[in-house]
């Protein structure tokens, strides 16, 4: 069956971040009897992957990507309990949080927003997470990836005894992420987390990639 | 040459030795930790150090630190701070992390056995705290205290509390801070407030009891793209208060004043910005323009802007809108290579710091590396002037005291190679 052409209108829509239009072309393919599952994945993950396509490439900013999350999480409103009742889960977990001693959480968010638009199920800790909230959740959740951001130099050491102790958890399936504006390559690697990204668009194509190893 | 002629003749990208700025702004300090670090070090007599700046816990560096540092520079200091206290009545707290400091009298914090400390706007404990040190950390973030939005009854004035014209009390203030940096031998760096837009330090208005309007971190920045003339008519309200203020602070500082810091708002991240160059042609220039337009008019005094991160693909617009000076020059950003930045910008715009990286090198280098940076730091931005050393932003807590004196032996060093 042809895709109907309001998924890529919904596509544009969320990437433009025009959160009636996405709503409303929402509420017609769900009218038109058109799968929620096919609405997230053929409508909506497109649309937050040009969003980090887009911000990768400086074209769009930090508030446009508010403007299309937000706009993707009020369609998200109206699919969720129709999923949840179908008994459809996202098929992989992250539990994301700003480590200890740490209360910035503009980078943490964005990337949970895009995470949640390439179709994660996202467990958002918040900020001043302790390395034993993050063992916890990890666990409670059977997260496939931690994800730790940092913005202080100050709170770089939290991050690395997070990794030492998710480490020590013996959580073999779990992939650690970290980032933030202090955090390089090179420390991710010091530290022994699994990955390291430097913006939100290219954290979901690394996600991708580890859950992929991890599968 | 003094050293208020050192800064001066950089200023006017003139070449000389090269001028040095440790504490002038509350963007160009240090951690009160260090301050004490470095009294120590250098055997200077031992006493708790002043929080100059209780947001981000900054150190008052005294005239003797200061000589040792070679810093070229001295704050003429507003009287408020950024919880709405006074920066006066000064008594003694034991800081988390064991240092006793002084503080002003309204910082009057609530202790968690947690180890969190929350402070209050105008240190009133009735109203909900509007700062946060979580346990484990070195100074304060704002907490955001966001009413419900109703796009209906939004109105700009809501956002306009904080810009007010100043009163007795500040006039007051100002010419005794003046009268006491007359006869300076140092450049003189003063700010009034009210005159960044849009800084996002101080949207969540940590110094009001009971901020109103837009005030949650997130929200301000859609509000750029979703509400540009809710945010037009707060920044047309500002700079008319702060013009006024201007005209208020000229008659009073006159020519003691060097430059005056001018605006903090961060137009940065580590590898990109935080809005396009578009957004920033619409909503922010014509309001620097017509402050620096004013300054350049009716002053001497060099206009600073502050912003953090890889802000290249705006400098030329910074520039273009009068600014004389840019800081922190964060090199360690993306599209931010000092030699590229001086060959590109360097006789137009001042930078001021770009001296050593603050996220790396400073905090955990050694100090063989530290000195190695500073010294081709140096190199880079001081030929031809157009250059004030300092770090990139405040040296944080936790730099090893090694590595900030080896920093400082550096400029010494290349300074005397240089006479």
């Amino acid at each position: 069956m042809p895709l109907p052409p309001q998924l890529a209108e919904l596509t544009a829509a969320v990437a433009a971040g025009k959160r009636v239009d996405t709503v409303r072309l929402t509420q017609e393919l769900l009218a038109a009897g058109q799968s929620p599952t096919t609405i997230v994945e053929q409508g909506l993950v497109p649309g937050m992957a040009i969003v980090g396509e887009q911000f990768k490439r400086n074209e769009i900013f930090v508030p446009e990507m508010l403007i299309a999350a937000r706009a993707m999480k009020e369609a998200l409103k109206l699919l969720e309990p129709l999923l949840a009742a179908a008994g459809i889960k996202p098929k992989y977990t992250v539990v994301i949080g700003t480590v200890q001693g740490d209360l910035h959480d503009i980078g943490k968010n964005l990337i949970s927003m895009m995470w949640r638009g390439a179709g994660f199920a996202v467990v958002d800790l918040g900020t001043n997470v302790s390395p034993e909230r993050y063992v916890a959740a990890a666990r409670e959740h059977n997260a496939h990836i931690v994800g730790l951001s940092a913005l202080l130099t100050t709170t770089m050491p939290a991050m690395k005894d997070t990794v030492r102790q998710l480490k020590e958890a013996g959580l073999a399936s779990t992939k650690i992420m970290v980032g933030g504006a202090p955090i390089t390559q090179a420390f991710a690697d010091s530290i022994g987390a699994d990955g390291y990204a430097a913006d939100a668009g290219t954290a979901v194509e690394l996600a991708n990639k580890l859950v992929g190893a991890a599968a | 040459m003094t050293s208020r002629e050192k800064v001066r003749r950089s200023l006017a990208h003139q070449s000389g030795p090269v001028a040095v700025d440790f504490g002038s702004t509350g963007l160009t300090g240090m951690h009160v930790s260090c301050v004490a670090a470095l009294r120590a070090h250098y055997g200077l007599p031992i006493h708790p150090v002043k929080v100059c700046e209780p947001y981000q816990m900054l150190g008052e560096i005294e005239d003797d630190l200061a000589r040792i540092l070679g810093s070229d520079c001295v704050p003429a200091n507003g009287r408020g701070t950024m919880f709405g206290f006074p920066n006066e009545g000064w008594h003694e707290w034991r800081a988390p992390w064991g240092q006793v400091v002084l503080v002003p009298a309204g910082f009057d914090p609530r202790e968690e056995p947690s180890g969190d400390v929350y402070l209050y706007p105008e240190g009133d404990k009735t109203v909900p705290a509007s700062g946060h040190m979580p346990a484990g950390g070195y100074f304060f973030d704002a907490i955001v205290r966001q009413e419900p939005i109703d796009e209906d009854r939004l109105r700009p004035a809501d956002n306009c509390e904080e810009f007010t014209l100043l009163g007795p009390a500040d006039v007051a203030h100002w010419r005794r801070e003046i009268d006491r940096c007359r006869g300076e031998t140092r450049a003189v760096v003063s700010g009034i407030g009210g005159t960044g837009f849009g800084d996002i330090a101080l949207v969540p208005a940590a110094f009001l009891k009971h901020p109103k309007g837009i005030r949650d971190v997130s929200e301000w920045y859609v509000s750029l793209i979703e509400r540009p003339d809710y945010v037009r008519e707060i920044f047309e309200f500002q700079c008319d208060i702060a013009v006024r203020n201007l005209a208020t602070f000229a008659e009073i500082a006159g020519d003691t004043v060097d430059v005056l810091m001018i605006c903090g708002t961060d137009f940065g991240t580590q590898n990109s910005q935080f809005c396009s160059p578009a957004t920033f042609d619409r909503l922010y220039a014509p309001y620097y323009r017509r402050i620096n337009d004013w300054i350049h008019r009716h002053t001497r005094w060099k206009t600073f802007k502050h912003s953090c991160g890889a802000v290249r693909p705006l400098i030329d617009r910074f520039i273009d809108v009068g600014f004389d000076i840019l800081n922190p020059v964060q090199c360690s950003a993306t599209g931010m290579e000092p030699a590229a930045l001086k060959a590109d910008f360097g006789g137009r715009v001042v930078f001021w710091g770009g001296g050593v990286d603050t996220q790396r090198t400073l905090p955990f280098g050694t100090p063989a590396e530290v000195r190695a940076e500073v010294t081709d730091r140096l190199r880079i931005f001081s030929p031809g002037g157009g250059f004030v050393f300092n770090t990139i932003h405040n040296i944080q807590a936790r730099t090893p005291v090694a590595n900030i004196v080896a920093m400082i032996e550096a400029i010494a060093d290349f300074n005397r190679a240089g006479a």
